[in-house]
């Protein structure tokens, strides 16, 4: 499109060609400049200011409370949130993106019907977290869930999917491994694509075949993918609430409530509104999503193989 | 690959952002302009220029919010020029009463609005609703048809503060079917914990292997029944006579009624008499009505659903008593109505109450009894036509009206008023939860809960003192 032409022809002309240019720059920059501004800075201001005060019962803060809900924080029950939230997160990133290299990779070697099988394996990541999470109260559902039936006539013993405090934990782990599994099926399938031919028949020509093709060459090739999914799947676990919201509200008795489920319980839950103790969680939150992206930045990106 | 992962590793710092927006937008300036809090009458909808809008905002979806809005639109055809309520659905009950508060923040609040039970004490507190018995007083409205526990809930200091509508209580409901087939009297369901334990040896079938094909009886965690079972055996919820008399400071869900209760439970898992649910009640109806447990507890609005579902005959009784003996009171659950003052002109507090008071007749509570199995709040409702052709249809329902007026009308049976009502419902869920999930006895878990909450109690009151 055309631009705004400089106001007047003067004659130090460079210097004014180049102020023009800067101001077409910010003029361009400012619609995302204010929308950066007003949807992240500003929130985030706030939030810090909020995480200062305690509230009135209709969430308003006010008075000031310091580092107050911080040093709250320092209390067993915080520390098993963060547990929580380091297992939950642990539980779904490493046996989803190696359940995903897993099924591409045996998919190669499925001559007919592979796109097919490929587009089966990505079809739950069409599925809303919702949606999927509803679909898994009924398999898990403790009277007559699908699964427990399932293992009924196997003659096997009932599992209390999500009533028993050591197990719930899991069970919203693999809803959530296979909400995530079509996803990196789809990112590690164009991956493995991407891989020129000539470099599997060079090593085919060497006499790798099977596990050591996909070892030595077909992984290494695909780490930019995998060091991506890795550090997006991180990134989701720590932001993750539907399934957990739907699956057990937290429970029982707090074993799945993850970092983002207690902000929501502070914040929304049980007519609290606790926007204070809310808000210096969701910081900590901020720190550890800071923390974790910077650590597999440092460590594992420097294993990456950019082709 | 089109995406670069640094891009996305800002994720986490628009995360954190996110949130501080989700937060700060529910965090706005103080709002709400100056109004008095008392009732107009209805000469201020005397020459109107244009009719008075009533926002409503409640929480029925699905059937329940189809029968609210058939009730809306009578009342609108029967008001046209004069006053026009639109129903506007908020979301479940803690959903809407968030929108609510951030209203009020805004000074944007709705001209009637729907609080479930446990945000009564907050409702008072936030001080900008006009107390419903300044209307009965101002039109020397009668309310001797009024269902008198909803009543009893709702009235605080010896004011009605809202107007009771879409109101139920729980009941025991068994599988009549299963009862027969063990040779039980339908009935005469189970009274007592005892008694159904005793039906529960019964009603239990395993298979040759010994595996539960079918329990006894199986239900969810849910801290409703705690409140019922303590209104039954007539113990406080609540310190400060259930904080009717005086601002609660504690509660009392360790006493050792609910102990008894707690460990019951436990005992009927452990010996493969009740199936264990969680705190999702959905599962709960599920195990009834798929006929996986024979008894099960839960609300009065459930009784359509569960006739509907289950391939056999559903038969209900009262909830049962921790101990034969107990007084046997009952606690009402649901909702109430709440018509906002502050910043609301006369025209619409009085135009609420007008829409208000359409709802309480006796012809409306017929059709919305009969549409959603919710009591009748005005008991002339049963009456009615609607009302008298489903109660010859599914004479279960009558149960529930039984249930209430067979209870006492005292501070027990009132159910407990405080500011922090949700926060401790859960708080006992989980008690009772940790009893039934690890080797804590019950007692030790019900008290550290109801410690637990001390907290939270302290700061409210604090706060609004």
């Amino acid at each position: 499109m055309t631009a705004p032409a400089p106001p007047s022809p003067a004659p130090p002309r460079a210097r004014s060609e180049r102020f023009g240019e800067t101001a077409l720059a910010w003029g361009f920059l400012a619609p995302s400049l204010a929308v950066f501004a007003l949807f992240l800075v500003y929130p985030l201001g706030r939030t810090v200011y909020l995480s200062l005060h305690g509230n009135d019962i209709i969430g308003r803060p006010d008075r000031f409370v310091g580092l107050g809900h911080f040093a709250e924080m320092a209390s067993p029950e915080f520390g098993q949130v963060l547990l929580t939230t380091l297992l939950f997160t642990a539980g779904t990133v490493v046996p989803g993106v190696a359940g995903a290299l897993a099924v591409v990779l045996l998919l190669e070697g499925v001559i007919r019907g592979q796109r097919l099988l490929r587009g089966a394996f990505a079809l739950p990541f069409a599925f809303s977290v919702a949606s999927a999470s509803v679909v898994f109260t009924v398999f898990y559902s403790p009277g007559n869930g699908v699964l427990n039936g399932i293992l009924y006539r196997l003659g096997l013993d009932q599992v209390p999917w999500l009533t028993s405090q050591e197990m719930a934990l899991w069970s919203v782990c693999i809803t959530t491994v296979w909400m995530n599994l079509g996803y990196g099926v789809l990112v590690l399938a164009a991956g493995i694509g991407s891989i020129p031919r000539e470099v599997n028949e060079a090593a085919r020509i060497d006499g790798a075949t099977g596990v050591r093709l996909a070892r030595h060459v077909t992984v290494p090739l695909l780490g930019p993918q995998l060091f991506f999914l890795v550090v997006i799947s991180t990134i989701n676990a720590l932001q993750s609430f539907g399934q957990i919201h739907i699956l057990t509200r937290g429970g029982p008795v707090g074993s799945t409530t993850t970092l983002v489920y207690s902000i929501f319980e502070d914040a929304f839950a049980y007519s609290t509104s606790d926007f204070g103790r809310a808000s210096a969680q969701a910081l900590v939150l901020l720190l550890v999503v800071l923390v974790c992206t910077a650590v597999q930045f440092g460590v594992i990106e420097r294993k990456v193989h950019y082709a | 690959m089109g995406l670069s992962p640094r891009r996305h590793a800002t994720g986490a710092a628009a995360l954190a952002a996110s949130l501080g927006l989700l937060l700060s937008g529910c965090s706005g300036e103080e709002g709400g302009s100056g109004g008095d809090l008392s009732a107009p009458g209805p000469e201020v909808l005397e020459n109107l220029d244009a009719p008075v809008e009533v926002e409503f905002w409640h929480s029925m979806d699905a059937t329940n919010g189809q029968v609210l809005d058939g009730l809306i639109e009578d009342f609108n055809a029967q008001n046209e020029g004069r006053i026009e309520v639109t129903g506007s659905f908020q979301g479940d009950y803690d959903t809407a009463l968030a929108n609510h508060r951030a209203a009020i923040q805004q000074g944007e609040t709705a001209e009637l609005v729907m609080v479930f039970d446990l945000g009564t004490q907050f409702m008072i507190d936030t001080g900008q609703t006009v107390p419903a018995q300044e209307f009965l007083d101002a039109d020397g409205y009668d309310t001797s048809s009024i269902e008198g526990a909803l009543l009893n809930y709702f009235t605080v200091d010896g004011q009605l503060r809202s107007f009771p509508f879409n109101n139920s209580t729980p009941l025991m409901y068994v599988n009549r079917d299963a009862f027969e087939e063990a040779g039980l009297d339908p009935d005469a369901p189970p009274a007592t914990l005892a008694e159904i334990r005793e039906a529960a040896e019964r009603l239990t079938v395993r298979d040759d292997d010994g595996n539960v094909v079918r329990y006894g009886f199986g239900a969810s965690v849910y801290g409703w029944f705690i409140e019922q079972f303590m209104a039954r055996a007539g113990v406080p919820y609540c310190d400060g006579a259930n904080g009717r008399s005086a601002r609660a400071t504690e509660v009392l869900f360790d006493d050792p009624k609910v102990v008894e209760t707690v460990e019951w439970w436990k005992d009927m898992i452990e010996d493969g008499l009740a199936v264990q649910i969680g705190r999702n009640t959905a599962d709960g109806q599920a195990a009834f009505t798929s006929g996986r447990a024979a008894m099960t507890l839960e609300s009065t609005g459930s009784l359509g659903g569960f006739i509907e579902q289950s391939d056999f005959e559903v038969g209900a009784g009262y909830f049962p008593l921790v101990e034969e003996g107990d007084p046997g009171g009952s606690i009402i659950g649901g909702a109430s109505l709440w018509i906002n003052g502050e910043g609301h002109t006369e025209q619409e507090v009085r135009a609420s109450w007008e829409f208000v008071q359409f709802l309480l007749t006796p012809e409306s509570q017929s059709v919305w009894h009969a549409g959603t199995g919710y009591l009748a709040v005005n008991t002339e409702g049963y009456e009615g036509e609607e009302a008298r052709a489903r109660a010859e249809e599914f004479p279960q329902f009558a149960v529930a009206a039984d249930q209430l007026a067979d209870s006492r009308i005292d501070e027990n049976t009132a159910g407990c008023m405080m500011g922090v009502m949700s926060e401790a419902r859960a708080a006992a869920e989980e008690g009772w939860e940790t009893a039934l999930t690890s080797d804590t006895p019950a007692a030790e878990a019900m008290s550290a809960a109801a410690d637990g909450l001390d907290t939270s109690i302290e700061e409210y009151n604090a706060s609004v003192e």
